[in-house]
């Protein structure tokens, strides 16, 4: 039996939804901007501490649960990723009472051929009008139960074929990405010293990135002396204060290091601690990056040189 | 705090719109939150109580346009232990600044008439003329970002800018990026805390926070080069920037 969901009523299961849980029906076309926000959110009050009282104080957790329906394979392998990152090897707190008072719902518009390791229910198009149910939680098990749901003994089962996308492919291949990139390091590629004439130093690439999930740390102290606020913010390595240190050295002074550091991070440090490159080849930094900067052209270029590098006579 | 112990706070405007004044007013409860914990012993527009005594710190929004209104900027320097530029008049020269010494004798001639004799002078940063401490730009301020610096201010913590530029707050209002659209726009290289709120009215930036410390103007100016004309450019630039210093990074 194959549970399944007519595409005309999706509208009707998060209508249903919303009486039980915040759902957020998130369209990747209408925002720069991936789901990791409502989990790792751009600006927090992490805790306060107040001056009568002497005390701190840490927000409640809302009550209802946030539902984000509509994440397709890239940002629930991307959520996936910054739930380890976020888990090893210290748990952090605040991120994680969020994604634990959380549900995911993928909306997945291919067949899927490798099996999906995060989320709660993954609804995948089998047909013009229907997506077969997969429910990976006991959460997503229970959504199911919902009466749009329903038990098929055989339903038509086409073959859509994922949009090929050279990027994804690209950051597919960890451990080619961890080399060229060391690589590109050590050789001082010129592509490092290209990168830094264009690169506008803005950040929008980190801000986009459903994996980048560097912060900076700040108090806040309200005007009147009654409190303190520790409040964390997105930062971004090619931030010109990214690398500042207590005492004022920066140690990346020079773009060209701190834009460097952004690949360094995401395809080799991100290897050698978490077996992965930090992309899923989203395309997000590529769409959205001013400048116009294409991470699938500089890896491209980085990965031909190292391997014609590879190839070429030693000596 | 005993009253005594509080500290001493003087606001002084030379010539500007006096807008970022009213900004400060707008802060309501935060504004009276700041006049219990800071002695506020000079403010023309704010109360009659004006002494000249020794100011802790002196805010001063606007520029001096005439030789009387700098040689006050130079008294209040030596009155003031820290000097705080308010608003982009007084930071980067700002609006005043985008006219000069050429222009300002048409509009002498055509508005007074050829026997005038003018005593303005060019509008520039505060900084041509004393040391400053610290700057809140901003056409006008932003009230939310000067309240937070001067909250840090009256207790003890270092002064610092947001580390980020107009586009972090443009990308979470979900705004489209006016470049990518081919419009110009100084956003990615001027200082952010402003909220984006020009973007989230529909227009451009043009930077009046400032350009931000470590800002890639360069490769800006090759990107509007692609599709904006000399004069466009020069136009954004000047609008904020036509004397400060940063101007010269062109």
């Amino acid at each position: 039996m194959t549970v399944v969901l007519e595409k005309s009523n999706i509208p009707k299961l998060t209508e249903a939804l919303s009486r039980q849980y915040l759902v957020v029906d998130y369209e990747k076309d209408k925002t720069a901007l991936s789901v990791k926000g409502y989990f790792l959110a751009p600006r927090e009050k992490l805790f306060s501490f107040f001056s009568k009282t002497k005390k701190l104080s840490v927000r409640s957790s809302p009550k209802r649960k946030l539902l984000l329906f509509g994440l397709d394979l890239a940002d629930i392998e991307a959520l996936g990723q910054l739930d380890e990152i976020m888990t090893k090897p210290r748990e952090d707190y605040f991120y994680l009472r969020k994604r634990r008072n959380s549900l995911i719902v993928g909306v997945v518009e291919h067949s899927i051929t490798m099996p999906v390791a995060t989320g709660d229910l993954i609804l995948e198009k089998i047909n013009p009008s229907q997506y077969r149910a997969v429910s990976l939680t006991k959460a997503g098990q229970e959504i199911v139960k919902n009466k749009f749901f329903k038990k098929e003994k055989n339903p038509e089962i086409l073959i859509y074929p994922e949009e090929k996308s050279n990027l994804r492919e690209l950051a597919q291949d960890s451990e080619l990405l961890a080399e060229a990139v060391s690589w590109a390091r050590v050789k001082n590629h010129p592509i490092w010293e290209k990168l830094e004439k264009i690169c506008l130093g803005c950040g929008i690439c980190a801000y986009v990135c459903p994996i980048c999930h560097c912060f900076s740390m700040e108090d806040e102290i309200e005007i009147d002396g009654s409190a303190s606020h520790r409040c964390r913010y997105w930062d971004a390595c090619v931030l010109n204060n990214f690398s500042r240190v207590a005492g004022g050295k920066n140690f990346r002074p020079a773009l060209k290091n701190r834009y460097f550091n952004w690949f360094y991070h995401k395809f080799v440090r991100a290897y050698k601690e978490y077996d992965n490159s930090q992309c899923v080849g989203c395309g997000r930094c590529q769409k959205y990056c001013p400048a116009e900067i294409d991470i699938e052209k500089v890896l491209s270029e980085i990965i031909r040189d190292y391997e014609k590098s590879l190839s070429a006579p030693t000596g | 705090m005993t009253n005594d112990k509080k500290l001493k706070l003087g606001l002084f405007d030379f010539t500007d719109c006096e807008g970022c004044q009213v900004e400060l007013v707008g802060l309501k409860e935060k504004l009276l939150a700041l006049s219990e914990r800071v002695d506020i012993v000079n403010w023309r527009l704010g109360q009659a109580k004006a002494q000249w005594e020794q100011f802790d710190i002196a805010l001063i929004e606007g520029t001096p346009l005439t030789p009387g209104e700098i040689d006050l900027l130079k008294i209040i320097r030596e009155k003031s232990r820290l000097l705080v530029g308010l608003g982009t008049c007084a930071t980067l020269g700002g609006i005043p600044a985008i006219l000069d010494k050429e222009e300002r004798q048409q509009w002498y001639n055509k508005i007074y008439g050829p026997e005038y004799e003018g005593r303005g002078v060019d509008a520039l940063p505060l900084s041509a003329y004393v040391k400053i401490d610290f700057l809140i730009h901003g056409c006008p301020i932003s009230g939310n970002e000067a309240a937070r610096i001067f909250s840090d201010l009256i207790n003890g913590k270092k002064l610092n800018y947001k580390d980020y530029s107009v586009c972090f707050e443009c990308k979470l209002a979900n705004l489209p990026c006016r470049l990518l659209e081919k419009k110009p726009c100084l956003g990615p290289i001027a200082q952010g805390a402003c909220g984006a709120i020009c973007l989230k009215g529909g227009s451009a930036c043009y930077g009046c926070f400032g350009i931000k410390e470590g800002a890639n103007v360069g490769a800006l100016l090759t990107i509007l080069n692609k599709f904006a004309s000399e004069e466009e450019i020069e136009n954004y630039f000047s609008m904020f920037h036509n004397k400060s210093k940063l101007y010269d990074h062109r």
